[in-house]
């Protein structure tokens, strides 16, 4: 049972602050990923929960405890390290009993938590090998497993699979979940790879300059995105932004794209949620997926020139001009032959962002 | 896998190996010289051209050790039969060991300086390579105020020849009474070597990355901790390279030695060339002390010779 709580947290380099007012609540058995890109002060914030870093302001605490004032030696959590960091001059065996013998465990009761988490995580048979021997799939196993033996309040993990190559990062993500699953610990998990935070967390938090953003499940922060930030932050490939200019047009709103000559046929609905905002100063947020395209004119779409197309394999990513625009969409593999082509395209309003430009906050219209 | 090579850069490479084959010949050869000589039966000694080929004796070792006169008449047989064996090749030699009135053999003064080298090059190396490791991980890991001025003020006791402060500095000792004392070497020592350690254990400490101790932190260990069982094994390398070189230093270093010491703590340097002006000189005798006196430096650092392979390359190959 462990809850980590930030109130007010505030840190600075110098004249930087890197962590600006940060609260959040983690629960119990939570896999909490810190989201954004690097410079954020996401790392910090982890090495400030870890103890490795101090804090100027606020409080941390574990478990209602403030542990601001505790070495990490004393905060019972555990670290994960980007570099996996491995002492060198130990075996794998070694380097997983470490952190027990600073405790005043038998060795007995050691070598029996080393084997047992060792056969957990299937690497028995490297426990006599150094690390300079092992992969980095292998090399990170033993991180965690390094982090797991003592059974911390908590685990931390500072992009722990971002030195490794695609292929075993996927891999690594899904033993990761799979491992928090089973084990059931409190972990914060640190990374700039959206995919990697989307696919882990239980709650993402994204974080930008030192300022928290957003925090909510990956399908809230992908389909509700708090601000501009998030948007264009979370999803791949990005969301389409564009400045937006709203009118109402026969029992229907319109809303047009830059400097477009026609604009996209919205629900009327929309111009009362705006609330007033429909002038300027309003940007629209669309992801690829929700723009629709047809090959035949049909009502409610618009023609449009397609640009560049990036086949992806499970999809492509056209690049449509509208205006002076570029609106990207995505489409079945092969639905457009080229650039040139003529199709008509129309954006899906339930898929549609309103952000106002000025503070780049969504306007949380729905449709 | 051999990477592919030209007929010109085969022909360069076996033009370097010869190279380096004469100028590590040119090196060896006085070190040859000196392991020559001291296995050469004295009147071999000086001859020219060079004997080369000779039956090697330890004679000159014995004389080394033991305190020696020449012989007025030759010994008497009964005198020969009862000498041991290796006082018999002196006999030889022309010379006698000579006894105390107990009959007693006397020793020379050279066992008792090289052991004073033992103590003040071993004491002074531990002190400058441990201070030194300490001081490197503080500025290496801690924001020091000052570090740059620090540092440069540390390096800066290396811009002076030592010996420009010979003078003051032997004033100084005898005003405090350190002159002639092993203590004395051993802080001087120390002191020259000191700024050198905390140069080179800083490269080797800023080479060990953080985290390493980092995770020590966060496994329950105490910065102490951590430091003793993560960061010394990982500066082994660095450690070993530093401690060769302070050690040659103290080890080899002669002027202070002859200026601050006479008897009590005199080291081995200065002693083996005052050998040269009592008499005759003996240079079989002067070659063994000088072989003996090389011994203990090549015994180090073959024994740390991976280590220093490592330490010289440390920080150009990253794996």
């Amino acid at each position: 049972m462990t809850q980590i709580e930030l109130r007010g947290v505030q840190k600075f380099f110098g004249a930087v602050q890197v962590i600006k007012d940060l609260n959040l609540k983690i629960a119990d058995n939570e896999f909490i990923v810190l989201l954004g890109q690097s410079g954020c002060g996401k790392t910090t914030t982890l090495r400030a929960i870890a103890g490795l870093e101090t804090v100027d302001e606020g409080d941390i605490l574990i478990d209602g405890k403030p542990v601001q004032h505790l070495k990490a030696a004393d905060r019972d959590i555990a670290m994960v390290f980007q570099s996996f960091s491995l002492y060198p001059h130990m075996s794998v065996y070694e380097n997983i009993a470490f952190p027990l013998r600073a405790t005043r465990k038998s060795k007995s009761e050691i070598d029996q938590e080393v084997r047992s988490v060792a056969k957990t995580l299937q690497i028995t048979d490297l426990l006599a090998k150094k690390p300079s021997a092992l992969s980095g799939g292998d090399m990170q196993r033993v991180a965690i497993g390094r982090a797991l033996v003592r059974r911390p309040k908590a685990m931390l993990m500072d992009e722990p699979i971002g030195a490794l190559d695609a292929k075993l990062r996927e891999e690594m993500r899904a033993e990761i979940k799979r491992l928090h699953i089973k084990q059931g610990s409190t972990t914060i998990y640190v990374t700039h790879d959206q995919i990697e935070a989307m696919s882990l967390a239980d709650r993402i938090v994204i974080m930008h300059e030192g300022v928290l953003q957003q925090v909510g499940t990956p399908d809230e922060v992908y389909s509700r995105p708090a601000n501009l930030f998030v948007a264009q932050f979370v999803g791949s490939p990005v969301m389409n932004v564009a400045d937006a200019a709203v009118t109402e047009k026969a029992s229907a709103a319109s809303v047009t794209v830059g400097d477009a000559a026609t604009g996209f046929e919205f629900p009327s609905t929309l111009l009362s949620k705006l609330n007033g905002h429909a002038g300027d100063g309003l940007a629209l947020g669309i992801r690829p997926e929700g723009v629709l395209i047809r090959r035949d004119a049909a009502d409610g779409f618009m023609a449009v020139e397609t640009q560049i197309v990036e086949p992806l394999g499970s999809f492509d990513i056209v690049d449509l001009k509208v205006g002076t625009k570029m609106l990207r969409a995505r489409t079945k593999s092969g639905f457009v032959s080229g650039p040139g082509e003529k199709v008509f395209a129309r954006i899906d309003p339930t898929q549609a962002h309103f952000f106002d430009k000025a503070s780049g906050k969504s306007l949380e219209v729905r449709l | 896998m051999a990477a592919v090579r030209t007929s010109s850069e085969i022909t360069f490479n076996r033009v370097a190996i010869v190279a380096v084959l004469l100028v590590t010949i040119i090196f060896l050869a006085p070190i040859y010289w000196i392991a020559s000589t001291a296995f050469k039966p004295r009147n071999l000694a000086t001859t020219i051209p060079p004997t080369v080929v000779f039956q090697p004796e330890i004679s000159p070792f014995v004389k080394l050790f033991t305190k020696r006169s020449q012989l007025r008449s030759p010994p008497s047989p009964e005198e020969y039969a009862a000498a041991p064996w290796w006082e018999r090749v002196v006999f030889d030699g022309g010379e006698k060991i000579v006894r105390d009135g107990k009959g007693q053999v006397q020793w020379s003064g050279y066992p008792s300086r090289f052991l004073n080298s033992l103590i003040i090059a071993i004491t002074s190396t531990v002190l400058a390579v441990g201070m030194g490791t300490f001081t490197a991980y503080g500025f290496s890991r801690f924001k020091v105020k000052g570090e740059a001025d620090l540092l440069f003020f540390i390096l800066s006791t290396r811009m002076l020849p030592p010996v420009v402060v010979a003078i003051p500095m032997f004033l100084m000792y005898r005003a405090v009474g350190l002159n002639d004392t092993h203590i004395g070497l051993i802080i001087l020592y120390t002191a020259f070597n000191l700024s050198f350690s905390v140069w080179l254990m800083k490269g080797f400490m800023d080479e060990i990355p953080k985290e390493y101790e980092e995770a020590a932190l966060v496994d329950g260990y105490t910065r102490m901790e951590a430091f003793f069982k993560i960061v010394l094994p990982e500066a082994a390398t660095g450690i070993a390279a530093t401690a060769v070189f302070c050690f040659i230093t103290a080890w080899n270093e002669y002027a202070f030695a002859l200026i601050m010491t006479n008897r009590r703590a005199q080291t081995a340097p200065p002693f083996i060339p005052s050998q040269v002006g009592s008499g005759l000189p003996d240079w079989t005798v002067i070659a063994a002390g000088t072989f003996l006196f090389l011994l203990p430096v090549a015994i180090f650092t073959f024994l740390l010779r991976n280590h220093l392979l490592r330490g010289m390359s440390f920080g150009a190959i990253r794996k």
